[in-house]
């Protein structure tokens, strides 16, 4: 899981000490305040991490959760949103997603559909979080519904990077999603993944059946970079 | 005197010629007030206005004083004398320089460039820190949590009906 050659780890492996690794991504249009919720998430509780290939921060958290060792990557699109779409390592093996619009620019809620497009066509079955932050603008949009989270069945927290309001529940929340959807994932590509991984583990590698080495990872280390 | 005991800042503006920063202050104890002019040299046509806003707020005899200008508008005023030098007319000046420094909900700011993107956050950052409760602070608390759903009652957000 060592990142200090500035690549990405690899979340579908256990960690080495046997904790459960899951990645976090945050999504939403620049300035709604993505770092800054993270950033009062974990207040100086965190180790950013600069994965060098790719332009991008991650923050490394590490919790308990029923007893077991949680490490959690948040990962921050580092103003990457702003080149149309996010290179597809952002959503590589992630296992939740924060989404996040600004109550006080309606722009932002308007393209929450085009950022949950992007979301599902690399990741279909992820569970997805809707956050409508800087509620401490004006309380009062707290007392109107949105309805694009309802309709879409996600989960909807009016939250505030500010005074931090819900924030905590929010990524509470979203690193419980991220671990029993990895223990539980019905995603056809992690299936047909953990398949391939067993029959690794049966000793059946040379027999034909199996793919090319590590096919999967090689996009995602050797891709190209973003400057 | 004017080291000594707090101000509160009541106006300010900008002057051309020389490129100036004119603030007018009131003494907290007196309530006497006081009119500051502030040359500003180092500004160039190409100087980036946020890296000349942060030098003057450390300048030992003046930076006292524009600390207390929202970063954004002092920002937003040496632009204006920029903009002067780069010979805009007032009037063009002034319209280009609202644009950048206001947020207008149906700008999409995905499609601005590190600079411009970087000027509507400096914006955005003054009610970020005017709402803002960090540890250190009596009402600080890490895990604050409002259950909203029981209380939205005015119904659905306009948003949704377009």
């Amino acid at each position: 899981m060592s990142m200090a050659d500035g690549k990405s780890p690899d979340y579908d492996q256990e960690s080495k000490s046997g904790d459960t690794t899951v990645k976090v991504i945050c999504l939403g249009d620049s300035a709604v305040g993505k770092s800054k919720l993270v950033e009062r998430f974990l207040m100086d509780n965190y180790q950013p991490q600069q994965l060098s290939t790719y332009a991008l921060t991650l923050f490394r958290y590490h919790t308990k959760l029923n007893e077991d060792n949680v490490c959690v990557d948040f990962w921050d699109t580092a103003g990457q949103e702003r080149f149309s779409n996010m290179h597809p390592s952002y959503y590589h093996q992630a296992h939740a997603c924060i989404l996040v619009f600004d109550v006080s620019r309606k722009v932002t809620y308007k393209n929450l559909p085009m950022w949950l497009k992007e979301l599902r066509d690399y990741r279909p079955e992820i569970p997805c979080l809707c956050a409508a932050n800087k509620i401490d603008v004006d309380y009062k949009i707290t007392q109107k519904s949105f309805n694009f989270a309802k309709k879409q069945g996600m989960p909807f927290y009016f939250v505030s990077a500010s005074d931090g309001t819900n924030v905590v529940k929010l990524f509470r929340d979203a690193i419980n999603a991220a671990v029993s959807y990895k223990n539980n994932s019905t995603d056809y590509m992690d299936e047909v993944m953990r398949e391939l991984e067993t029959f690794n583990s049966m000793g059946l590698t040379d027999s034909g059946f199996d793919t090319p080495d590590g096919a999967e990872n090689k996009s995602i280390t050797d891709g190209p970079s973003i400057s | 005197m004017d080291e000594k005991g707090d101000v509160t800042l009541q106006k300010c503006g900008v002057r051309f010629k020389p490129p100036t920063l004119v603030i007018v202050y009131a003494h907290n104890d007196t309530g006497k007030l006081r009119k500051r002019s502030m040359p500003v040299r180092l500004l160039k046509q190409e100087s980036k206005v946020s890296q000349v806003a942060e030098e003057l707020c450390q300048h030992p005899k003046h930076g006292m004083y524009l600390k207390k200008i929202p970063l954004w508008q002092l920002e937003k005023m040496l632009c204006l004398m920029q903009n002067k030098l780069k010979g805009l007319s007032l009037d063009e000046s002034l319209e280009a320089t609202t644009q950048e420094y206001s947020i207008n909900a149906n700008e999409d700011l995905n499609k601005l460039d590190d600079e411009a993107l970087e000027k509507k956050k400096t914006v955005m950052s003054e009610s970020f820190e005017k709402n803002r409760k960090k540890p250190g602070d009596l009402d600080y608390v890490y895990d604050i949590e409002v259950d909203f759903n029981s209380v939205n009652a005015s119904g659905q957000s306009e948003w949704d009906s377009d």
